[in-house]
């Protein structure tokens, strides 16, 4: 049942991952003289896309080097604004969280997103209600679950009921409302909401490991751990690495749950980039120190931006 | 895949499963037991007589099909671009484009919001589907691209010696072709549309604008944080994605799994 789900005969699922592309480009080549002019046909999204990026760039770049509150006059400050988040705390509370969501976030999705995907791909009953439930929370979103995490991990809510009747009630805690545990809820939380996508795309690409070769794996006596680890996981090798670029900038964007469930707090406890630029421009009018932030966190999305591009090439 | 030839090991890996699909279920058994608390099923009446609620759905629909339009005209065109006409220097403007993958919306937020002023989108729909569509459509043209390059590219050229134009080679090959990814596309951008929260929140300050990511905090601000009916709310808004996305997964699962993302 669950192996069907998958079609068989549609578009690129037989081919090898990487074959269309290449013969794309290579046929491309040869019939370049042939096929018309096309830029026209690009230009709408390219000027949409790239064009609003440009602007946005661009405006936060001269934004950058004023000090501005929206009202008043703009003041030259050179790169002070830059300065002022390289002095300030919280703005380097704001990178090791980032750095922290995206490791453990990371590990957490791909993990649990792998072994869904394996344990869903056995035949197993029901799969389909435990495919529904595990991809909901990428459905619903964030800022609707929100209040509901809130209950969940309130001082009376239900992981606190569950720890208290599985013998656990000595570390029950209010879990949002203090320093110590309010990232992890925040990191646990987005790692609930994306398992179900890490678990879509390592299923479809587990459905396109050759049948012919498990089973000559299988009359050569290999178990399922074995074929799982010599023949399943290197074919999921590219999975993994799309899910660790859109990790990246999952984590550089991050806003909503952050914001949602703990507006960054306590005491900065689980701030992120996404949410310290949101309280500078929206509610402080730091608009000159908020367009620096944005500098950086454009910065260091073009480095991602360069390690995808290089990786497409490849491909 | 696996093997699981006794019933003792088929038996194993159900509870497993079982066991690792808790958390999923923990919130879902939160938010219905939540919202029934007090008065029960009257939690769901009084958040229904909320006047104007159907003014939050009217504008997340309004602004999922503005966006959706534009993001699959423009996806279709671009794709068809990229992937089968000629275009000098085409791998440089799909990496330009590319780049604008990683551009996280948060960056958006102080020009758009300082130049709210003069460009007059303070309030209006256009301040949530532009930037929308603009982060839509490159992933879009990276997916549809991937699945058009493995059209054959010898349909084209038999429509062009028979003489068809590149707009009837658009319309009466590609269109009708690339039917698959059009499903994935239209998901995608609904869900990423109607989930969008940042944007509306502030851009769309008027109470007759906003949409239904702002009803939990309407829910808050109008019950002085009175819990079960936040959270009916949440519900009665989250049940339109739970439905869609039940009788669609057959559709998206295929989809995903004839996308390139690999």
């Amino acid at each position: 049942m669950t192996v069907s789900a998958v079609p068989q005969g549609v578009g690129l699922t037989e081919a090898p991952a990487k074959a269309p592309r290449r013969q794309g480009s290579a046929a491309n080549r040869r019939r370049s003289r042939l096929a018309p002019g096309g830029l026209r046909w690009i230009l709408p999204g390219f000027v949409l896309s790239v064009g609003l990026i440009y602007f946005c760039i661009g405006y936060n770049a001269y934004l950058s080097v004023y000090d501005y509150n929206g009202v008043g006059p703009k003041v030259f400050v050179g790169l002070g604004n830059y300065l002022k988040a390289f002095q300030n705390p919280d703005f380097w509370a704001t990178l090791r969280h980032t750095l922290v969501f995206f490791i453990v976030g990371y590990t957490g999705q791909v993990v649990m997103g792998f072994i869904f995907a394996a344990i869903l791909h056995s035949k197993v009953r029901f799969a389909v209600v435990y495919k529904i439930l595990i991809f909901m929370p990428v459905i619903i979103a964030p800022a609707i679950m929100s209040p509901v995490h809130r209950r969940v991990f309130a001082k009376e809510g239900a992981i606190n009921w569950i720890l208290e009747h599985i013998g656990l009630g000595a570390i029950a805690q209010p879990w949002l409302a203090q320093v110590s545990t309010s990232l992890f809820v925040v990191i646990g939380v987005q790692i609930w909401s994306s398992i179900g996508m890490a678990f879509i795309l390592f299923y479809a690409s587990m459905g396109q490991v050759n049948p012919e070769m498990l089973e000559a794996a299988r009359i050569d006596g290999a178990g399922n751990i074995r074929i799982l680890i010599s023949i399943i996981l290197p074919n999921l090798r590219g999975t993994a690495i799309a899910l660790l670029i859109l990790k990246a900038i999952t984590s550089l964007k991050l806003f909503e749950f952050p914001y949602l469930l703990t507006r960054g707090g306590p005491i900065n406890s689980s701030d992120f980039l996404g949410t310290y630029i949101h309280r500078e421009a929206v509610l402080q009018f730091h608009y000159g120190y908020a367009s620096a932030l944005s500098v950086i966190l454009l910065l260091l999305s073009v480095v991602f931006a360069i390690i995808m591009g290089s990786r497409a090439r490849r491909d | 895949m696996f093997e699981l030839r006794t019933r003792r090991s088929r038996w194993t890996i159900q509870i497993v499963l079982t066991l690792l699909v808790i958390p999923f279920v923990v919130p879902l058994y939160t938010m219905v037991e939540g919202s029934l608390q007090g008065r029960g099923f009257g939690n769901y009446l009084a958040v229904l007589k909320v006047p104007g609620l159907i003014l939050f759905f009217r504008n997340s629909a309004l602004i999922a099909a503005g966006t959706i339009a534009i993001v699959y005209i423009l996806t279709m065109a671009a794709s068809f671009g990229f992937s089968k006409l000629r275009i000098r220097s085409k791998e440089v403007f799909f990496w330009m484009l590319l780049a604008a993958l990683t551009l996280p919306e948060v960056v958006l937020l102080t020009p758009l919001f300082v130049t709210a002023d003069k460009t007059h989108i303070y309030n209006t729909f256009w301040a949530v589907i532009i930037p929308i569509s603009a982060l839509q459509v490159p992933f879009m043209v990276l997916l549809t691209r991937s699945y058009m390059d493995g059209i054959p590219d010898e349909l084209f050229e038999a429509a062009r010696i028979d003489g068809a134009g590149t707009w009837k080679m658009f319309w009466s090959i590609l269109v009708p072709l690339a039917k698959p990814m059009a499903v994935v596309v239209v998901v995608l951008v609904l869900i990423a549309a109607w989930n969008a929260y940042l944007l509306p929140l502030v851009f769309l300050q008027n109470p007759d604008y906003q949409v239904v990511t702002q009803l939990p905090q309407y829910f808050q601000g109008q019950y002085n944080d009175d819990q079960t009916k936040v959270l009916a709310g949440a519900l009665l808004t989250a049940l339109p994605e739970i439905i869609a996305y039940v009788s669609l997964q057959r559709f998206f699962e295929q989809g995903m799994s004839a996308g390139a993302l690999k």
